[in-house]
């Protein structure tokens, strides 16, 4: 009804005349153009900001902290070859594969149950996951310094002495570990509800036939179930590394000075240093990370897709 | 409980899922239970009962006025969003136009950019274009990262719309604008609502942009969270967290009553 008749209307054409009454009333404009607004903010405010930083990233900053000439890599290079610097790319690589992984292997049994429970327990379990996304990341992260507070009085060690498991309270919170943690609990509804999504479009067929010609369960699940729901462990993981590499609040408020992540190199180059061009180029190389894995991430699908139609 | 899952395949399953849902709630449940510990510090286990840090923060002006900017942030985020985004979906689901699978991305593609640079990328725009004002410059910022939300669950809404009862309504004199407001709108209006509650959860919760473009004047809820945290010791700053907590826990029920919530979130 609308872009067909759209086109009609723009060029003139005749238009039915079950249509020409209601024609009269209707602007003859393509409903494409209602994007226009978005497209112009967003290009706006969005697309020339990240190019203007990618512009800044291989400029100069002169000592009144004007940006401009000459072009220059060598905010990269300080990037990869300052010791101090190049263990916060490594920290962040670090911290995001171990939670994507961690994420992974915690989420497929969680996705599962979830799936193949009595939908009473399928609400149940998807209103706790979801939950706590819709929480403030800083509240979240606020509740694990709480749980791992160093001493006796942080609520993890106070269990673990109170069972016997360790004599003496053990140290998590500021260590790389923390940062971990923090972001899995942050991050997990993101592999999580992929997962679920595509194990829920699997046939169950296949799997009750796998099991009647004798399989067992852990053979089921490698053979069928988890080759099957690789597009959502793709989805999940791209999301869970992309979010982890770029975050902010869970390392400053866990990690303190021993999980600087570039996040938090980036904030105290622009805040602290005033050193705008090499904050930039921290960002594109974050934003370089990312898009790298969301590539790597849609050639897998992409692919997948295209054998499939094979 | 299900054939499906027997044995020992069975047990390993339900403990890691059990486990992993004490793991989402225990640091939220202990938050909630430090806020009304009737000690100055915040120890665990927690001690006796009390509401006076409630009545502590209730009191705190940089919190109530945190409180005041966070909400009228949110709903002009909401409109704005909105006011630019459900266009935007129609123009996706309706028009048949070149590039429109490149548009779409371009649309979405704050969604997977990291916020954080997204933030300081327009904070030098805002900058040098000379806008002083936080408050319209947190809009603006708020407006790029929550949109694509709103496109996506109006787009998802909009698939569903059985345009034959559009092309009815026309066939029988009604004009666009009628046949909009009538026919379609009714159908999508639970997609919309929930893309408006998503931008405004997203916006009051928001820290990545959020913290490149406030200043000490105008700090929304996170910021003074954050604040906080290094600051002070006493069980008030649970109780602010508990109460953003609670705030939360009504948009989640809301979302939960307008569009389901797995639908909501993985459009």
């Amino acid at each position: 009804m609308t872009t067909s008749d759209d086109a009609v209307a723009v060029l003139g054409v005749q238009a039915p005349p079950a249509t020409r009454r209601a024609s009269r009333w209707r602007l003859a404009l393509p409903v494409g153009l209602l994007a226009v607004p978005m497209l112009a903010f967003l290009t706006y405010f969005f697309f020339y900001p990240a190019l203007g930083l990618l512009l800044s990233s291989i400029q100069t900053q002169d000592s009144r902290g004007i940006i401009g000439r000459p072009f220059t890599l060598a905010h990269y290079a300080r990037l990869v070859n300052v010791e101090l610097y190049a263990r916060v790319l490594w920290t962040t690589l670090r911290i995001s594969i171990v939670t994507s992984v961690l994420a992974t292997v915690l989420a497929y049994p969680v996705a599962l149950v979830m799936v193949k429970s009595r939908p009473m327990v399928t609400r149940i379990i998807t209103l706790i996951v979801i939950a706590p996304l819709i929480v403030s990341v800083v509240v979240r992260g606020y509740g694990w310094q709480l749980v791992l507070q160093n001493g006796p009085k942080g609520m993890l060690n106070w269990i673990l002495m109170t069972l016997h498991i360790v004599d003496a309270p053990i140290s998590v919170l500021y260590t790389e570990a923390a940062v971990v943690i923090g972001s899995l609990h942050v991050f997990y509804p993101m592999m999580v509800l992929p997962l679920a999504s595509a194990l829920g479009k699997i046939d169950p067929n296949l799997e009750d036939a796998a099991r009647m010609l004798g399989a067992p369960w852990w053979k089921v699940f490698l053979r069928v179930t988890l080759p099957l729901s690789m597009p959502g462990f793709v989805a999940g993981f791209t999301l869970v590394f992309s979010l982890t590499a770029g975050s902010f609040v869970i390392p400053a408020i866990l990690g303190g000075a021993s999980a600087v992540m570039l996040g938090n190199l980036i904030e105290q180059q622009i805040f602290v240093v005033y050193d705008w061009p090499f904050g930039a180029a921290i960002a594109v190389v974050l934003v370089g990370l990312v898009l790298a894995v969301n590539g790597v991430s849609m050639w897998l699908l992409e692919g997948r897709r295209l054998r499939r139609a094979e | 409980m299900d054939e499906r899952f027997s044995g020992f395949g069975a047990i390993i399953l339900y403990t890691i899922t059990a486990g992993m849902m004490l793991f989402i709630l225990a640091p939220l449940l202990l938050v909630m239970a430090v806020s009304v510990s009737d000690s100055y510090f915040v120890t665990f286990p927690p001690q006796g009962f009390t509401l006076k840090w409630y009545a502590k923060v209730l009191q705190d002006r940089d919190f109530l006025e945190a409180m005041r900017l966070s909400i009228l942030l949110a709903l002009g985020t909401t409109a704005g969003s909105l006011l630019f985004g459900v266009p935007a979906a129609f123009a996706l689901v309706r028009g048949r136009f070149f590039g429109l699978a490149a548009i779409k991305g371009f649309l979405l593609s704050p969604l997977i950019f990291p916020a954080l640079v997204t933030g300081l990328a327009l904070l030098q725009v805002l900058t040098k274009l000379g806008s002083q004002d936080a408050r319209l410059n947190l809009l603006i910022g708020h407006v790029v990262v929550t949109s694509p939300y709103v496109i996506r669950t109006v787009v998802t809404s909009l698939q569903l719309v059985d345009e034959n009862l559009e092309d009815a309504a026309r066939t029988l004199g009604a004009n666009r604008l009628t046949t909009f407001w009538r026919v379609t709108l009714p159908q999508i209006a639970s997609g919309v609502a929930a893309g408006g509650l998503f931008a405004f959860m997203v916006s009051f919760d928001n820290y990545p942009v959020t913290m490149w473009l406030a200043n000490s004047e105008y700090s929304p809820v996170p910021l003074v969270l954050m604040r906080q945290l290094v600051n002070v010791f006493d069980p008030s700053v649970p109780a602010m967290s508990t109460i953003i907590i609670l705030m939360a826990m009504v948009g989640v029920l809301l979302l939960e009553k307008l569009v389901g919530l797995r639908r909501a979130l993985a459009a």
